[in-house]
């Protein structure tokens, strides 16, 4: 899996003050995918909707997308913008 | 897209304003003011035009703005270089919210109900130094209406002024300054009086000479410096003359179908959105029926963002979740710090529109078991 671009996001989290990131991906994040994104911190998949969707969420950040997309959105907390890169290793399996 | 966002800006536009946007931006600058408007004066034109559609008593008393937080902002100001203090409702958004608490030394608020109702009788509650009241006409979170008219009696029987915000509600709920017999009103263009962004303005009661915010050539009498209360200018600079021309389009458009009739088949709609919405097990729905088109309801289980973000990724449903800008209310109705997903209707939205959302609602609470 690899990141083949990096947008800052129209859609708030900028509410929170957060800084948010639309990321498009090289192939569609699949459910072995979502689930290595696991130990990022609070999961959250919902698998039974129409596209199921996925959340890992900690204080300073948050990945969320749907299955069998090929983009995903990234919110991080203004003052931990220097752990963007640990998440973005982990969207790309690294 | 099924665009439900009309609360944040209305999509998409009548052809009408979209047309007088590109002639009047085509049009030499000299002629803009002239000529954008049919021959008339583009500004004239408008404020005649919003004038007659909030009953606002002499059009020359209305002011243009970069939009309702120009607006707000100036006349926030203009109280305070008065010396007087502000009380405003917990209803508010932040372009009064944000002006009161960077502003004001000293400031009070309303408090709203569970459906965001203020009473009026709760002014008689205000310190008696309040020189004015803000006043947000309809919630841009629960699309509650307030009673301006009572607001404004009970704030008058104390001496103060009050002043409301239609933000939300002119070009969707009938507004009546002259009824109501506020003493301001500020507005914005690109809602639900369907103009572009960066329009808006204020209406100020003749009579009523606050100290302006912003000063600059007006292009009248440049040889004079300094202003007396009667000769204060609200409009200094260069306006934006093919945005006013075009929200004198859109409020035309409005006034040609009327606000009633619009009002009526936007809250057929909204009444549709909420007895849906309540129908579904897991839904709570926020405020009362009867108000504006905006719902605001959250999903059990699924924060509001994350509910967006699944209706507009998986629906091609367009709304908005979070706090809104208007962060006081949501703890009044019971929303919580991550605010609702908010439906706002326009004039273009359709029963199909309204339906697709239900449904989608529908399916995501059903499907919302997480692993």
């Amino acid at each position: 899996m690899k990141i083949v671009d990096k947008q800052m996001s129209p859609e708030p989290c900028e509410e929170a003050g957060w800084a948010a990131y639309d990321y498009a991906l090289d192939a569609p994040m699949l459910r072995g995918d979502i689930l290595r994104l696991r130990p990022l911190g609070a999961f959250s998949y919902l698998e039974k909707l129409r596209r199921p969707f996925f959340k890992v969420e900690s204080d300073h950040y948050l990945v969320k997308g749907l299955e069998g997309r090929q983009t995903l959105r990234v919110g991080i907390h203004r003052d931990h913008m220097d752990e963007l890169t640990m998440v973005e290793n982990a969207i790309e399996g690294r | 897209m099924i665009y439900l966002n009309n609360a944040a800006t209305s999509y998409p536009k009548p052809a009408c304003v979209l047309q007088m946007h590109a002639r009047a931006l085509a049009m030499p600058p000299n002629a803009q003011y002239r000529g954008a408007g049919e021959g008339k004066d583009a500004l004239e034109s408008c404020r005649a035009s919003v004038a007659e559609l909030l009953h606002i008593p002499d059009p020359a008393r209305v002011f243009f703005t970069s939009g309702a937080t120009g607006a707000l902002n100036a006349l926030i100001h203009s109280v305070l270089e008065e010396g007087g203090k502000i009380a405003a409702t917990e209803t508010e958004h932040n372009s009064v919210l944000r002006p009161l608490a960077n502003l004001a030394e000293d400031y009070a608020l309303l408090p709203c109900d569970a459906s965001g109702v203020i009473d009026p009788k709760s002014v008689e509650d205000l310190p008696a130094d309040t020189a004015a009241i803000f006043v947000s006409h309809c919630s841009n979170v629960t699309g509650t209406v307030q009673d301006l008219a009572a607001v404004t009696d009970a704030a008058h029987a104390r001496g103060m002024l009050c002043i409301a915000d239609v933000s939300q509600s002119a070009g969707c709920v009938p507004v009546d300054a002259a009824a109501w017999g506020v003493d301001a009103l500020a507005f914005t263009g690109h809602k639900a009086l369907l103009g572009p962004q960066g329009t808006g303005g204020f209406y100020l009661r003749k009579g009523l000479n606050l100290r302006p915010l912003l000063y600059g050539g007006t292009g009248r009498d440049s040889a004079k410096l300094t202003y007396g209360p009667d000769e204060y200018a609200y409009e200094a600079g260069t306006q934006n003359a093919p945005g006013i021309a075009a929200l004198d389009a859109g409020v035309r458009w409005v006034l040609d179908r009327t606000v009633e009739a619009i009002a009526r088949e936007e809250s057929l709609l909204a009444r549709r959105l909420r007895g849906g919405l309540e129908g579904i097990e897991g839904v709570t729905v926020y405020g009362k029926a009867g108000g504006g088109p905006v719902i605001g309801f959250n999903l059990s289980g699924i924060p509001p963002a994350d509910a967006a973000y699944i209706l507009y990724e998986s629906y091609g449903i367009l709304l908005r979740s979070g706090l809104q800008c208007a962060p006081l209310i949501h703890r009044r109705i019971g929303a919580g710090e991550r605010g609702v997903v908010r439906a706002s209707l326009g004039p273009f939205t359709t029963a199909e529109d309204i339906d697709a959302l239900i449904a989608a609602v529908s399916e995501i609470t059903q499907g919302r078991s997480s692993v």
